[in-house]
């Protein structure tokens, strides 16, 4: 036993070594980015290209002056509302289109063909998203969609619904297209990710839920979801972090939405760093923000879905245990 | 009794009609999603296409017929030298950027696989905490960083801090944790392979389905990204494609356009050839 512990500590070394490149790696470019993110929140920095940040305190002002300036601004909580807005109404959709079609086309009864091919073409949109095509996209989607609604529109009004057009004028606003487009060109991802989990998961627990005459949705619920947590938690994280810094398709149409109501978060920081005042300060309080929305969220899915109880409570047994033996 | 459990015909049909169903919904997906492409190809030969804002938030869309349908001729004359040469940055950025990502982040996933190190649960505990926060919110600092030490309109400052991505990491270690086994690690010590060509001789090649899996991903995301390589890159000699797209004021020739969107299919053609299903990927091992 000993041999065996001594020849693991011998081989252990090089879990350090190999782990160094990324360690250094991160600290100087993404941890330390973070680290001044957060400085740079309670400090003066404006003006383009200022690299001398002036700590808030040192020169007479409140330290909270960049929260309490965007949080004065009306279009920062525009912006937070939409962000959640946009995220959520995406989010419900994509997963039940996503999930519900990995689902079945991983169904061993289903047998259903052609999937490398639907693959490639529900993940086409984020292989061209970017470029121009995402443009047509776009254009596509509202002569598409808005053909549509307004032939029910017109439709409503004839069978005398009680609808008028303004009830339905959230499905003719930029928000509808923009939920729309942005779950186009997400889903794709969803669904690759969920057909790889889904397909992980061994054969013998479909088998045995089918013997005991478990119907679809029941082996869904509950032996699929549970059976990939690591997966379903890797894809949660994509779309939180995806969906809240979204920027490209609001912004698509932003540049003639001059009232600004599709604002997003990340759109909000871009404007206050890189236009007008380019007031560093206050983007980095901004982000800030989004940092908090996602670490509350993020926080929340993992304990929901890898924090294991019995595992902590196994560790804490044992470390007091310890702590009784060495008393 | 009988009549609770339903019969081998009935759930046939029922299989019948979800199978229809599914059928329906992928295809009139699959069209819808693949139209667009149709519509670029019309935008670079055929009507120029653009939205328009209308009255009260609302937009229309223009359509502007060309005068003459581009030649074939006047459409390779786009591909000149004056194109290639965001086309080579951006080759540049993406396929290294992709290649350091995939590379350490399956040697970081084996080290924390592999061997047993005192600080192996914290440190997947910390990738866990970094993989939550994307570099969006840091890329302030980044910036700052960048214009500090004069790397502005530097290729190599997109291309490290890749380097260190912990979502490819996690993904990476889902894969090793199923697919690992410490029996052909033993095996091979004792043919007295050292520990690096242990990895890049034996385990690189279990991890080609995560491996392909990511490079698609990767690839895609760093050969599309705008935000920060525009405020990075301001020389024009050193802008990438992704860049010049972007920039609706440029109005960027439909060769550019093609150009960006040819890669991204060619790596995913390439690479989803190696992608295997069936393996037991990121799920919980009983």
């Amino acid at each position: 036993m000993g041999k065996v512990r001594s020849l693991e500590r011998h081989y252990s070394k090089w879990g350090y070594i190999f782990v160094i490149p990324f360690v250094v790696v991160f600290l100087i470019f993404h941890f330390w980015p973070l680290g001044s993110t957060i400085y740079y929140a309670f400090c003066y920095l404006k003006h383009a290209g200022n690299t001398n940040p002036e700590f808030l305190p040192s020169i007479g002002q409140p330290w909270y002056k960049n929260f309490a300036e965007i949080f004065k601004s009306k279009s920062f909580w525009d912006a937070l509302k939409n962000t959640l807005f946009f995220w959520i109404a995406q989010l419900i959709p994509e997963w039940i289109i996503a999930f519900w079609l990995a689902a079945v086309m991983t169904d061993r009864r289903a047998k259903i063909k052609g999937r490398a091919i639907f693959k490639f073409a529900f993940f086409f949109p984020k292989l061209v998203a970017g470029t121009a095509l995402g443009g047509s996209l776009l254009v596509f989607m509202i002569s598409f969609f808005a053909s549509s609604v307004g032939i029910t529109l017109a439709i409503s009004e004839i069978d005398g619904f009680g609808l008028t057009p303004e009830n339905m004028e959230f499905f003719t606003s930029v928000r509808f297209f923009i939920i729309i487009v942005s779950i186009f060109l997400h889903f794709g991802i969803t669904f690759i990710y969920a057909i790889a989990g889904i397909t992980g998961i061994p054969v013998e627990s479909f088998e045995a839920a089918e013997i005991d005459g478990a119907t679809r949705t029941q082996t869904f619920f509950r032996v699929t979801l549970p059976s990939m947590k690591p997966m379903l938690f890797f894809i949660t994280v994509i779309t939180v972090v995806d969906g809240l810094g979204m920027i490209e398709i609001p912004s698509y149409f932003g540049s003639f939405d001059t009232l600004r109501r599709n604002l997003t978060l990340m759109m909000y920081l871009e404007n206050q760093a890189f236009m007008g005042s380019y007031a560093y300060d206050r983007a980095a309080a901004a982000s800030l923000v989004l940092l908090f929305v996602y670490i509350v969220i993020s926080g929340f899915v993992y304990f929901f879905l890898l924090y294991d109880k019995d595992e902590s409570k196994a560790k804490k047994l044992q470390k007091e245990a310890r702590r009784a033996s060495a008393e | 009794m009988s009549t609770n459990i339903p019969s081998l015909s009935e759930t046939k049909k029922k299989d019948l009609i979800l199978k229809i169903i599914t059928y329906i919904l992928s295809i009139g997906l699959s069209i819808l999603i693949l139209m667009p492409f149709i519509f670029l190809m019309r935008e670079i030969f055929g009507d120029e296409t653009y939205i328009q804002p209308g009255p009260g938030g609302t937009f229309e869309i223009v359509r502007v017929p060309r005068k003459t349908l581009m030649t074939f001729k006047e459409f390779l004359g786009l591909f000149n030298s004056w194109s290639f040469i965001p086309l080579k940055n951006s080759l540049i950025v993406s396929v290294t950027s992709t290649f350091l990502n995939i590379y350490f982040s399956a040697l970081t996933a084996y080290a924390l696989t592999a061997y047993k190190w005192k600080l192996r649960e914290a440190f997947e505990k910390g990738i866990i905490i970094a993989m939550m926060i994307p570099t969006t919110v840091a890329s302030l600092g980044f910036i700052q960083l960048t214009y500090k030490f004069g790397l502005i309109n530097k290729l190599f400052i997109l291309i490290i801090p890749a380097l260190a991505t912990p979502l490819t990491v996690f993904f990476m270690r889902m894969y090793l944790k199923a697919t690992f086994s410490q029996e052909i690690l033993e095996a091979a010590r004792i043919d007295g392979a050292g520990e690096f060509r242990i990895f890049n001789q034996i385990m690189l090649p279990i991890m080609k389905p995560a491996i392909a899996t990511q490079t698609i991903f990767c690839f895609v995301s760093s050969w599309s990204e705008v935000w920060v390589p525009s405020i990075i890159l301001l020389d024009d000699n050193k802008k990438t494609l992704s860049i010049f797209n972007s920039a609706k004021v440029l109005a960027p020739p439909g060769g550019l356009e093609l150009m960006m969107v040819i890669p991204p299919i060619l790596v995913y053609v390439f690479c989803s050839k190696y992608i295997v299903e069936g393996v037991a990927l990121g799920s919980v091992k009983n």
